[in-house]
Order: C-alpha cells, then sequence, then structure tokens
C-alpha cells in the first residue's frame, strides 16, 4: 500500500503538466521543427513538398519586395519601441503618484481599454477617423497642420501614421506592467529622498528609474517582439499599401502562403523573422542578467 | 490521495481529448448509409444556411443523399482551402471564385467537368463559358450578373446640360466639369470621379475590379498573352489605360489614396458630392440605394467604349473536386444548385441574375438592362498561373503611379517585369 503511495506520488506532476506539455509540443515545438523542414522544400500546401535545398534562403537574398517587407518591419519597431516604451513609463509614474485618485483610476482603465479592444476594430475605427470626412479630427489634427485625409494615402506618412496607432493602442500595456513594478518600491525611499531634499526629477531619476529598470527592459523586449510581428492592425488599415510602403514581414508571408502557394518560401521568411527575435531574445537575456547581478 | 487522483484523471481526460481533436476525415457514409456529399460555399448572404438547406432537402430525398453543408466567411475563405487542401480534407463540391482557380487547377485538386455537360446544359445555361478555364471547364457558374458599373448622378449631369457619357472623352468632359466648388467657399467641394484607391481591409485586388479591368478591356488588351506564358497589361493599349486613369486624378476626392473605394463610393457618390462613381451592381439596386442614399438621383452605365466595351463582372462558380467519391452525384447536385428551380426560388430571398434560360428575372427592371443588351459589356477575369501575385503587385505598381511616383509607362513596365518573371518561374517549373 505504501509503495503503491509512493508510486502515485512519484507520477503525479508528471500527470499535471502533460496536458500543457503536449499542447507546446504539438503546437509550438512541431510547429517549429515542421517550419524549418519545409522551408527547405517547393511547397504550395496543395502538392507534395519538393526538396529545393537551400533555394528558399537564397532567394530571400534577392527578393526585392521581401527586402521591403524588413525594411519596414524594421523601420515599425524603431518608431514604436522607444516611444511606447517612454510613454508607458512616463504615463505610469504619473498614474502612481495618483493611484488612489479617481482621475487616475480612470485615466488607467482609460488608456488599457486599446490594449483590449480587438485589433481588427481598432485598425477599422482609425482608418474610419482619418479619412478625412470627420470635421472633429480634421480640424483636431489641421490645428498641427496634420491633414488626415492625406495619412494613410501617402507611402511617406502611411507607416508612421500606423506606427503611432500601434503605440496608442499597445502602451497600456506596458504602463500597467510598469505600475506593478512601481507599487513595489516602498514609499520609504522616497521618503527618504525627500527629507535629504530631493526634487521630483531627482526622485524620479534616481530611484524610480533604477528600480524600474528590470520592467523596463522587459517593455523593450516585448515591445520588439510584437512590433516585430505587427499584421492584423495593419492590414486592416492599408493592407500593405499604398504601393507596399506598409508591407511586414508577417504580411508578405502571409500572402506568399495563402495567396500565392509559396508556403515553404513564407517559412524561410517567418524563420528569418524568427531568428531575429531570438537573437534579440539573447541580448535581452544578457542585459537582465547583467541587471541582476548588479542589483 | 483522492484528490490526487481525481486530479491524474482529469489531466488524463484533458489529454485524451486532445488527442481526440486531431481526429481524421469525416465519413463518406452519411445518416443510414446513405450517401454523402460534402459541399463549402461563403456567406453569400445573411442567412445562406437557412436559406439553402430548405431548397437542399428536396435533392436530398429524390437521391437518397446527405449534404453536409459548411458556410465560411468570406474573410478566411481561400485559407480555409488552401489548410483543407494541405490537409486533404476538401469537400466534394465548393463554391470558388476566378483567382482561386489556377493553384487548384495545377494541383489536380478540380475536375474538368467537361464530360458531364451535355448539349442540353450548354442551351440551358446561360454562363457556361465564364466556367471555362486552363483548357477545361473547372467552374460552373453560380453568381454573376452583377458587374461593376459606372454610376452616375442625374441632377449633377443635367444641372452640367450632360447626357449618360459613351466614350473616354465624354467621361472625361464630364469629369472635369463636375469638379467644382458648388458653395463658394474656395474649396472643392463636388468632385468628377469618387474614388478610393486605398485596399486597406479589402483584398488588393478590388481596386482592380472596380477602377481599372475596365480601362484595360476598354482599351482593347488584357491581362495575359494568350499562351498565357506573358503578360500583355504594359502594351501601348495598356500604357493607354493606364495613362487615362491618371489623367482623371485632378477630378477625385483629394484624399482619394486614404480612402477605400467603397468608403469613397458611400461617401461621396452616395451623398451626392461626385458625378460619377463605380461599385458592383445589384439586381435590386433601387431598393438599396433608396435605404442608403434616399436622396440620390442615380442612374448607371455598364460600360464605357473606348476600342471595345468592358467591365468586371466576377463569375463565381461551383466547382468539383477531383477526390469526389460519386462525381455523377456530385455533377447533378451542382446542376441542381445552379439551375432554374433552385435559383428562382434562391433568387427571391437573395437577389442575383438569372443563370439560366428558364429562369425568370426578379430583379428591378432599371437594372435589367445588364443582364439584356448589356450582357456582353462585361467578363470574368481572364484565370492564369500566379493571378493574385501578378495581379496584387498590379495593383501596387498602379497605387505608386497614383501617388505621383511613377509615370503610367514605368508603372506598367515595372508590374509586367515582376509578372513576366514569376511566369517564368511557373513555366520553368512546368518543364
Amino acid at each position: 500500500m505504501k509503495k503503491q503511495r509512493k508510486f502515485w506520488r512519484s507520477i503525479a506532476p508528471y500527470g499535471y503538466v502533460m496536458p500543457i506539455s503536449l499542447i507546446l509540443l504539438t503546437f509550438v515545438v512541431a510547429s517549429l521543427v515542421i517550419s524549418v523542414i519545409f522551408s527547405f522544400m517547393k511547397y504550395n500546401l496543395l502538392l507534395p513538398p519538393e526538396f529545393l535545398g537551400l533555394e528558399n534562403y537564397k532567394r530571400l537574398l534577392t527578393d526585392e519586395k521581401m527586402h521591403l517587407a524588413l525594411g519596414n518591419t524594421l523601420k515599425i519597431m524603431i518608431m514604436v519601441v522607444p516611444l511606447q516604451v517612454v510613454l508607458s513609463v512616463l504615463f505610469a509614474t504619473l498614474i502612481a503618484a495618483r493611484k488612489n485618485s479617481l482621475a487616475g483610476k480612470i485615466a488607467k482603465a482609460a488608456i488599457f481599454i486599446p490594449v483590449i479592444s480587438s485589433s481588427a476594430v481598432v485598425g477599422t475605427v482609425w482608418k474610419t477617423m482619418l479619412n478625412g470626412r470627420n470635421p472633429v479630427i480634421q480640424g483636431f489634427f489641421s490645428a498641427f497642420g496634420i491633414d488626415t485625409g492625406m495619412l494613410l494615402g501617402s507611402s511617406t506618412t502611411a507607416i508612421i501614421t500606423v506606427a503611432m496607432i500601434m503605440v496608442w493602442k499597445n502602451f497600456g500595456y506596458y504602463m500597467v506592467l510598469n505600475l506593478a513594478s512601481l507599487t513595489a518600491i516602498p514609499d520609504s525611499y522616497y521618503e527618504a529622498a525627500k527629507v535629504d531634499g530631493g526634487g521630483v526629477m531627482q526622485r524620479f531619476i534616481h530611484i524610480t528609474l533604477p528600480l524600474l529598470k528590470p520592467a523596463i527592459i522587459m517593455d523593450v523586449f516585448l515591445s520588439v517582439v510584437m512590433s516585430l510581428q505587427s499584421f492584423d492592425l495593419i492590414y486592416t488599415m492599408t493592407g500593405g499599401g499604398p504601393s507596399n510602403s506598409t508591407l511586414t514581414m508577417v504580411m508578405y508571408a502571409y500572402d506568399q502562403t495563402f495567396q500565392n502557394g509559396k508556403a515553404g518560401y513564407a517559412m524561410a521568411v517567418s524563420n528569418l523573422l524568427f531568428l531575429i527575435v531570438l537573437s534579440l531574445l539573447m541580448l535581452q537575456k544578457g542585459f537582465m542578467k547583467r541587471e541582476a547581478s548588479e542589483i | 490521495m483522492k484528490k490526487k487522483m481525481i486530479s491524474v484523471l482529469l489531466c488524463a481526460a484533458m489529454v485524451s481529448g486532445l488527442l481526440a481533436g486531431c481526429g481524421g476525415k469525416s465519413e463518406d457514409k452519411g445518416k443510414d448509409g446513405k450517401e454523402k456529399i460534402s459541399m463549402w460555399v461563403p456567406a453569400l448572404d445573411d442567412a445562406v444556411e437557412e436559406n439553402w438547406t430548405p431548397l437542399l432537402e428536396k435533392f436530398e430525398k429524390e437521391n437518397n443523399c446527405e449534404i453536409d453543408m459548411e458556410v465560411l466567411p468570406w474573410e478566411n475563405y481561400e485559407e480555409k482551402w488552401a489548410t483543407g487542401a494541405a490537409s486533404q480534407d476538401l469537400p466534394d463540391i465548393g463554391y470558388m471564385y476566378a483567382e482561386m482557380f489556377p493553384t487548384y487547377i495545377d494541383s489536380g485538386a478540380v475536375a474538368d467537368m467537361s464530360e458531364y455537360i451535355t448539349d442540353e446544359d450548354k442551351e440551358e445555361y446561360l454562363y457556361l463559358d465564364h466556367g471555362y478555364m486552363m483548357d477545361g471547364q473547372y467552374g460552373f457558374p453560380v453568381v454573376t450578373g452583377v458587374p461593376f458599373v459606372l454610376y452616375y448622378n442625374e441632377d449633377i449631369l443635367n444641372e452640367l446640360g450632360e447626357q449618360p457619357p459613351e466614350t473616354w472623352e465624354d467621361f472625361k468632359r464630364i469629369c472635369e466639369k463636375a469638379t467644382k466648388d458648388t458653395d463658394g467657399d474656395g474649396k472643392i467641394d463636388q468632385y468628377g470621379y469618387a474614388v478610393g484607391f486605398n485596399n486597406g481591409s479589402m483584398n488588393m485586388l478590388y481596386l482592380l475590379n472596380a477602377y481599372f479591368y475596365s480601362l484595360l478591356w476598354q482599351s482593347g488588351t488584357d491581362i495575359y498573352n494568350d499562351d498565357l506564358k506573358s503578360v500583355k497589361f504594359n502594351d501601348e493599349a495598356g500604357v493607354e489605360a493606364a495613362e487615362f486613369f491618371l489623367s482623371l486624378k485632378p477630378y477625385m476626392p483629394e484624399n482619394f489614396m486614404s480612402l477605400a473605394a467603397e468608403d469613397a463610393f458611400s461617401t461621396i457618390f452616395g451623398q451626392g458630392k461626385a458625378a460619377f462613381g463605380v461599385t458592383r451592381s445589384s439586381s435590386i439596386q433601387e431598393g438599396l440605394f433608396k435605404e442608403s442614399y434616399p436622396n440620390l438621383n442615380w442612374n448607371y452605365v455598364t460600360s464605357l467604349k473606348n476600342k471595345d466595351y468592358g467591365t468586371f463582372g466576377a463569375t463565381d462558380c461551383m466547382t468539383l473536386s477531383s477526390q469526389a467519391e460519386n462525381p455523377e452525384l456530385c455533377m447533378k447536385l451542382i446542376k441542381y444548385i445552379t439551375g432554374s428551380e433552385f435559383m428562382t426560388e434562391y433568387h427571391k430571398i437573395a437577389s442575383g441574375a438569372p443563370l439560366t434560360k428558364s429562369e425568370p428575372y426578379q430583379g428591378d427592371e432599371k437594372m435589367e438592362r445588364i443582364v439584356t443588351e448589356d450582357r456582353d459589356k462585361y467578363r470574368p477575369l481572364q484565370v492564369g498561373p500566379c493571378g493574385s501575385d501578378i495581379l496584387t503587385n498590379l495593383a501596387s505598381e498602379l497605387q505608386a503611379m497614383m501617388e505621383g511616383k511613377k509615370d503610367a509607362k514605368t508603372a506598367m513596365d515595372d508590374a509586367a517585369e515582376y509578372g513576366d518573371a514569376a511566369l517564368e518561374e511557373y513555366w520553368a517549373d512546368k518543364e
């Protein structure tokens, strides 16, 4: 009886982790392995795959449309990440200072609402607001010299516009992450600084920022990954246009698979994106390690 | 211990559920051993399942079979087919639009239906030739006769003293006269042509459907050369079409590059702020426009004429899977669905042009000429290899042209270079 109990006790943990392990193995690890295998094949989802060797990867080097998509993806990342992180830290600090007031609570909820809204809905709403036929929106933006009717129609401004809308939609998520870290900072640190004559900026620079650093690094990493994988918001707003100026890598891979029947090549594109994300993950891990040792 | 046992059992149940979810293809025999026909259709109307099921019951009874109809949303219709093909799980019959065909014809996933078509069918079905593509009858038209037409605002034309346009010259002249500031505030508030050239959530090909194929065909050219080995839209006639479209830019709304095509139609033409607008026609257009644009006094021209007539009229088809267990029965079903009895009833609920000689026209009187005297003025898309790729790129090049980044010749040549390279690779693979 004791032996049997011991046996059950020893295998029980494996039973608990089995469902999630199976899900991970089936949908994450297996799909990754399949993606790598098929990226060396000519595959259109209909005919049996044919081995192509490195052809799909060689093609990545010469495919101008892919280079354009890669460039656009990086441009979006460069525009989105710094702004998103700065705004999230700024708003988290402001809201943390008023965390018990009604205004603080309303602001927190208002900033978080776009995060939980569907990207397709957000994209459609913004596209409608920016069609230049909404006098309130048009009037507001024209005060800053911006003609909203033209923003999505020019290949120069379309990418900036979608990047800014991505920032607006997602910075609330990072703000909430930062708020959680901010609340963990003991009030006694700030009180001590105040007693020593530290001003608002000094307290922010010497207490808030250093203690928020691990959260900021996490924000940067998540924001980079999310911006590199941008798809649905842009798809609904511009569909990659005008003249491919907002075409991203994920959108390109999607088109290659479902429109052009080049699933093998699309997987090579996706793997390249995966490598970019992976290298950034390594970089972030390095940062985190250094951070932990400093703390 | 008991708790742990329950936990382990629950986990095991989850795992078995997970594995069961990865089950195989459903059986080909339905209830009571009846033959089962699987069918995929998109959401053709708001309640296609409710509308089709009673009509299909008669066929099921007469043929002792069971029809397993799956209605798929338009947004990921192609995706569903692609993933179904990848998992060898395609239906016996299904609905396809022109751009989808080449890949499935190439891979042998859809069957040539020529052998099942009788002389009576050729006599009865009005648009059978629209389903003939890539040397075979791969489609059996199920939705057609609703081409993109040029709507005009009668009040604006009357005010300008103009008759409905017939030629490109007429059209451009009226556009020029109609584009003006009507309230004297120094800003143009009435336009010649309500164009929206931002694809947004619409498929990029919609821009070509609405605005460009018509000009291409009216100028006497097409997408591919006859051998389908190269494109021809950059020939003299193609460049003329692109130049003409570019020349209309001053008569379009200033923000036409930001507007989606349908938005331009509804918010500009529909509100009486443009002389012309293009959208897909409907046999019940009068009722639809009355509801959406009650103050609009409108009429339409099916197609302008330059060297020829031409506008895009999609012909979506039913197709037969080459893996269908009982192709004869499937063909019988396809003919039943597209036949007079079924469609007469269905078109009472959801508007549509008659597909057969014996089906009566049930739409608005105003729209009837589209399916009678103007029937030769619209056509389906020329189906050829790499269609989506080539045409999506053509639409992008036209966007660059309209944005002022390229002239018409360069845009068309660049699009043709891309298209020819795709076709060269395609044919090289075939050899």
